[in-house]
C-alpha cells in the first residue's frame, strides 16, 4: 500500500480516541473506565510522537510525551485506588450507585 | 540574595502549611510550635528584605509563555514594607493562636490556611506580573473565607464567609478585567513595564481600567458600596480578624491604589471618585460604630473607616501618608482586635452590655487595650497621632474642602466611639455575672511588641520614608522626610482644629448623662445605623440571588459520571468548532 | 508495511479490549495494545519514548490493574448504558470528525518556538523545566492521595467526618 506513512498513523490515533471516547460513554464498570481512559492518554502519546515526526522536532514532542505518560499514569493509579475504595464501601464497581449528591 | 529572601518570605509559610497540615491533629503541641516557627522564621526573612530593597527584578521564574510573561517578583519599597507587616504580624497571630485556640478541633485546618495565607500575601505585595497578582489574591480570598467560616457547624459562621467570598470575588473581576485589558494593550502582564509606557494606552480605556481597579480595591477593602461583609466576617476566631480583617488581607485594596496611583492620577474624576469613596466609608462606618453593642463589631467598623482615611489620603495624592497610617493601623489594629480576642476568650461573650469592670480582673489587657484606644482615637505622641494628622495635612491640600471637614469630624466620632467602647467594657460596675480566667503567656507575649509599637512606631517615619523613595519606587515620587520635618509639618493650626475635635468627641461621652435629650433626637439617625443604611439589604439580595441561582443550576449535576464525561466531550467539540471557524 | 500492520493491530486490540466480558482479560487486551504503540512510537523514531511507554503502560500499568481485580473481584454489570446510543454515537463519530478538520487544515501552519535543538533529556531538564516540577508536584499528589485512599478503615472513617 503506498498510502503516506502519516495517514496511517493518523487513523491508528483516530481508532484509539474513538474507543476510548466511545467506551467512556458507554461503560457503567469503573474499572472498565479506567482502561478507557488508558486508551484515550495512548492516542495522545502516539499523536504526539506523530507530531514531532512531521515537524521534525522529535526531542521537543518526545519531552511532552513523557509528561503525559507520567501524568497518566498517576490518574490511573489514583482511579484504580478510588475504585477499589468504592467497591469496599458500597459493595458494587457500578457508576449508578454513586449518584446520590448529599443535600 | 534578594531572590532567595524572596523565595523563603513566600516559601516558608506554604511550606509550614504543609508540614502542620501532614503532622496530624493527634500532635497538638507539635502543631503549635510548628506553626509558631514557621511564622516567626518568615517574619525574620522579611525583616532582612528592609535592607536590600531596590526598584531591580528581585526573582523570576522563566517560563516561556508567550501570554504570562515571566513570573517577576520585584522587592521595591511598597512591597517590602507590607510583606514585613504581613509576617510579623501574622507572628505575632499565631503565637496568639498558641492560647487562644487551645483544645480547638481540626488545628490542622486551621493553622495550614493561617500559613497559607501569610505566604499568598507576601506573594501579593511582592510580584510585579498583574497575572499573578490575581492569583495571589484569590488565594487571600480564598483563605479569608475558609478561615471566617473555620466553625464550619455554626450557621452564621458559614453565611459571614459566603458573603465575604461572594463580594470580594465581585470585586476580583474588576481586577481581573483590568489584567485583561492591561495584557491587550500593552502585551505584556508586567506592571512596572504598564507604568512607564502608560503613554500607549487611550485614555477611555485608562479610565476603564481605573475605576475597575477602583471597584476591586473597595470591595476587597471594604470600602463603600461594599461595606457589610467585614462586619459579619468577625465568626472568625479573634487571632484571624486581627490577621487578615485588620492588618492584611484588607490592606490589599489600598495597596492596589497606592501601586497604581502614578498612572491613573491623570484620569478624569479618579482623584474625587476615591476620595469620596474613602469619605462616605469613613463617616458611615464610624456612625454604625456609634451604635454598636458587639465588641467586635465597633472594631470592624473602626477598621472599614481607618481605611477610609487611607483611601481617602490616596484620592488626595499622598502615597506616603496614606502608607504611613496603613503602617500605624496594622499595628493598633491588631493590638486592639488581639486584646478583644483575650477579653472574649476570658470572659466567654462578646457583648458589651453584659461587660464592664473588665479592667479590674485583667489589668494587663486592660492597659494594652487602652494604648491600642489611644492610638485609634489619634491622641498626641503616640503612633496614631502623626499619621492621622498626616493625612489631614494632605487632603486639606490635595482636595476639596469640604471633604477635609467631613474627615475632621469623623475623627472626633473616632474618638467618641472608642472611648465608648474602652469605657463600657473596662470600667463601670460588671452588668452581669462573669468569670474572668486569667490571659495566659502566649496573649501577653503578642500583645506586648504591638503596645510597643503603637508607643514608638512613628519614630521610624526617616527610614520608612527612605524605604518608599526614589530608588526603590521611581515612578510615585515620595520624598524622604525626617522626625524634624514630619514635627514641623505635623505642629500647625489644622491639626491644633483636629486634637480640639478629638476632645469635643472625648468629653461628649464624658457628659453623655447630661445628652440625653440630644441623644433622643438623634435616634432616626441611630435607628439607621441600626441597619446600616440600607446596604445590609442591597448585599443580602446580591448573595441571595447567587445562591438560588446555584441551587437552580444544581439539576445539571445529575451525579453520573457518564453524563458528565457528556458534557466534557460536549465542550471539546464547541472548543473545536470555535478554533476551526477562528483560524 | 509495518505501519498498516500495526495500525489494524491496534485498532483490533482496542475493541478486544473494550468488548471483553472479563476485566481480566480486558487488562491483558491493554497491555498488548501498549506493546503494538511502542513499537509504532519506536519506528517513528522516538526511542525513548516508546521504552518508558512499553515499561509503563504493558508492564506497571498492567500490575495494577491486576491487583486492583483482585482485591475488588469481577461483577458482571448489565449493559444498559445511563446515556442512549444515538447520542452516544453522534458525540463521538462528531468529535473525531471535527479533530480531522481541525489536523487537516492546521498541518503546517503551526510554529514551533525557537531554539529547541539538543537531545531530548536535556531539553526536559534545561528549556521544559516546569514539566519536571509539574511531574514531581503530580507524583507526590498521587502518592499522598492514594496513602490517604488505601489507609484503613478506622481513620478513614475519621476522615470521612472531618470533610
Amino acid at each position: 500500500m503506498n498510502l503516506p506513512i502519516p495517514f496511517i498513523v493518523l487513523v491508528a490515533v483516530l481508532s484509539l480516541a474513538g474507543t476510548g471516547f466511545y467506551c467512556l460513554l458507554f461503560t457503567r464498570n469503573l474499572i472498565k473506565l479506567v482502561v478507557a481512559l488508558q486508551l484515550l492518554v495512548k492516542g495522545v502519546v502516539l499523536a504526539f510522537v506523530l507530531a514531532g515526526h512531521m515537524q521534525g522536532a522529535q526531542n521537543l514532542a518526545q519531552t511532552m510525551a513523557v509528561t503525559v505518560i507520567v501524568a497518566d499514569t498517576i490518574v490511573a493509579v489514583i482511579g484504580l485506588a478510588l475504585a477499589v475504595q468504592i467497591r469496599l464501601r458500597t459493595g458494587s464497581l457500578d457508576v449508578k450507585n454513586l449518584s446520590k449528591l448529599k443535600r | 540574595m534578594i531572590s532567595t529572601l524572596i523565595a523563603l518570605t513566600i516559601g516558608l509559610p506554604w511550606l509550614g502549611a504543609l508540614a502542620v497540615w501532614l503532622l496530624g491533629d493527634k500532635r497538638e503541641n507539635w502543631q503549635h510550635w510548628t506553626a509558631i516557627s514557621f511564622s516567626v522564621a518568615s517574619a525574620v526573612v522579611a525583616t532582612m528584605m528592609l535592607w536590600n530593597a531596590s526598584d531591580a527584578v528581585g526573582l523570576s521564574i522563566t517560563i516561556n509563555n508567550v501570554v504570562f510573561g515571566e513570573f517577576n517578583f520585584v522587592a521595591d519599597g511598597l512591597g517590602v514594607f507590607l510583606s514585613v507587616i504581613a509576617t510579623v504580624i501574622g507572628s505575632l497571630a499565631v503565637i496568639f493562636s498558641k492560647s487562644y485556640m487551645k483544645g480547638e478541633a481540626q488545628l490542622g485546618r486551621y493553622y495550614g490556611f493561617v500559613l497559607f495565607f501569610i505566604g499568598g500575601m507576601a506573594g501579593l505585595v511582592l510580584t510585579s506580573n498583574i497575572m499573578l497578582m490575581f492569583l495571589f489574591w484569590e488565594i487571600t480570598a480564598l483563605c479569608s473565607y475558609a478561615l471566617i467560616a473555620f466553625n464550619n457547624d455554626d450557621p452564621k459562621a458559614v453565611k459571614g464567609g459566603i458573603k465575604a467570598l461572594i463580594i470580594t470575588s465581585i470585586g476580583g473581576v474588576g481586577l481581573l478585567l483590568g489584567a485583561l485589558i492591561l495584557f491587550a494593550y500593552t502585551g505584556s502582564m508586567d506592571i512596572n513595564n504598564f507604568m512607564a509606557n502608560v503613554s500607549n494606552i487611550p485614555a477611555s480605556i485608562l479610565s476603564v481600567l481605573a475605576f475597575g481597579f477602583l471597584v476591586a480595591a473597595a470591595a476587597k477593602s471594604a470600602q463603600f458600596p461594599f461595606q457589610t461583609w467585614l462586619p459579619d466576617a468577625m465568626e472568625a476566631p479573634s487571632p484571624i480578624s486581627a490577621l487578615i480583617h485588620a492588618a492584611t488581607m484588607v490592606n490589599a485594596g489600598v495597596y492596589l491604589l497606592a501601586r497604581f496611583y502614578p498612572v491613573f492620577k491623570e484620569v478624569p474624576y479618579w482623584r474625587e471618585a476615591v476620595m469620596i469613596v474613602g469619605m462616605l466609608s469613613a463617616l458611615l462606618a464610624a456612625i454604625m460604630a456609634l451604635t454598636a453593642m458587639d465588641l467586635k463589631r465597633v472594631l470592624a467598623y473602626s477598621t472599614v473607616s481607618q481605611l477610609g482615611y487611607m483611601v481617602y489620603a490616596v484620592g488626595a495624592g499622598s502615597v506616603f501618608a496614606s502608607q504611613f497610617h496603613l503602617f500605624s493601623h496594622s499595628i493598633f489594629k491588631a493590638l486592639l482586635f488581639l486584646g478583644a480576642g483575650a477579653v472574649i476568650h476570658s470572659v466567654g461573650t462578646r457583648d458589651m452590655a453584659k461587660m464592664g469592670g473588665v479592667g479590674k480582673k485583667l489589668p494587663f489587657v486592660q492597659w494594652v487595650f487602652i494604648i491600642g484606644a489611644l492610638a485609634l482615637a489619634g491622641i498626641p505622641v503616640l503612633n496614631g497621632f502623626w499619621s492621622k494628622e498626616a493625612i489631614l495635612e494632605a487632603g486639606l491640600s490635595g482636595g476639596p474642602g469640604w471633604i477635609y471637614g467631613i474627615m475632621v469630624l469623623v475623627a472626633g466620632l473616632t474618638a467618641l466611639y472608642t472611648i465608648r467602647c474602652v469605657w463600657l467594657v473596662f470600667f463601670g460596675e460588671a452588668r452581669s455575672e462573669y468569670h474572668a480566667h486569667k490571659v495566659e503567656l502566649p496573649m501577653k507575649v503578642a500583645l506586648a511588641p504591638l503596645a510597643l509599637g503603637a508607643l514608638i512606631s512613628w519614630l521610624a517615619v526617616g527610614p520608612f520614608s527612605t524605604l518608599l523613595s526614589e530608588h526603590t519606587l521611581p515612578f510615585h515620587g515620595i520624598e524622604t522626610i525626617g522626625i524634624a520635618e514630619l514635627f514641623h509639618e505635623v505642629m500647625s493650626v489644622p491639626t491644633l482644629i483636629a486634637l480640639v475635635v478629638i476632645a469635643l468627641g472625648i468629653i461628649l461621652w464624658l457628659l453623655r448623662e447630661k445628652l440625653t435629650g440630644v441623644v433622643e433626637g438623634l435616634k432616626s439617625i441611630r435607628w439607621a445605623a441600626e441597619n446600616s443604611f440600607g446596604f445590609e439589604a442591597i448585599n443580602k439580595a446580591v448573595v441571595n440571588v447567587t445562591n438560588s441561582l446555584a441551587e437552580g443550576l444544581r439539576g445539571t449535576q445529575t451525579g453520573i459520571l457518564n453524563w458528565n464525561i457528556l458534557g466534557v466531550m460536549a465542550a471539546l467539540i464547541v472548543l473545536f468548532i470555535i478554533v476551526v471557524l477562528g483560524a | 508495511m509495518w505501519y498498516v500492520l500495526i495500525a489494524v493491530g491496534i485498532l483490533a486490540c482496542a475493541i478486544l479490549a473494550i468488548s471483553a466480558k472479563r476485566l481480566l482479560i480486558s487488562a491483558i487486551w491493554l497491555a498488548l495494545t501498549s506493546a503494538l504503540v511502542a513499537l509504532m512510537v519506536y519506528l517513528l523514531g522516538a526511542p525513548q519514548v516508546a521504552v518508558i511507554e512499553l515499561s509503563v503502560g504493558a508492564g506497571l500499568v498492567t500490575v495494577l490493574f491486576v491487583f486492583a481485580i483482585n482485591i475488588s473481584g469481577e461483577e458482571v454489570i448489565g449493559e444498559k448504558s445511563p446515556l442512549p446510543k444515538p447520542v452516544v454515537w453522534t458525540s463521538v463519530l462528531l468529535t473525531l470528525g471535527l479533530v480531522i478538520f481541525f489536523i487537516l487544515r492546521s498541518v503546517g501552519f503551526l510554529q514551533l518556538p525557537e531554539n529547541v535543538s539538543g537531545s531530548a533529556p536535556s531539553i526536559l531538564w534545561s528549556i521544559r523545566y516546569l514539566d519536571i516540577l509539574l511531574q514531581i508536584v503530580l507524583i507526590f499528589a498521587g502518592v499522598l492521595s492514594v496513602i490517604g485512599l488505601l489507609s484503613n478503615s478506622k481513620t478513614a472513617s475519621h476522615v470521612e467526618d472531618k470533610a
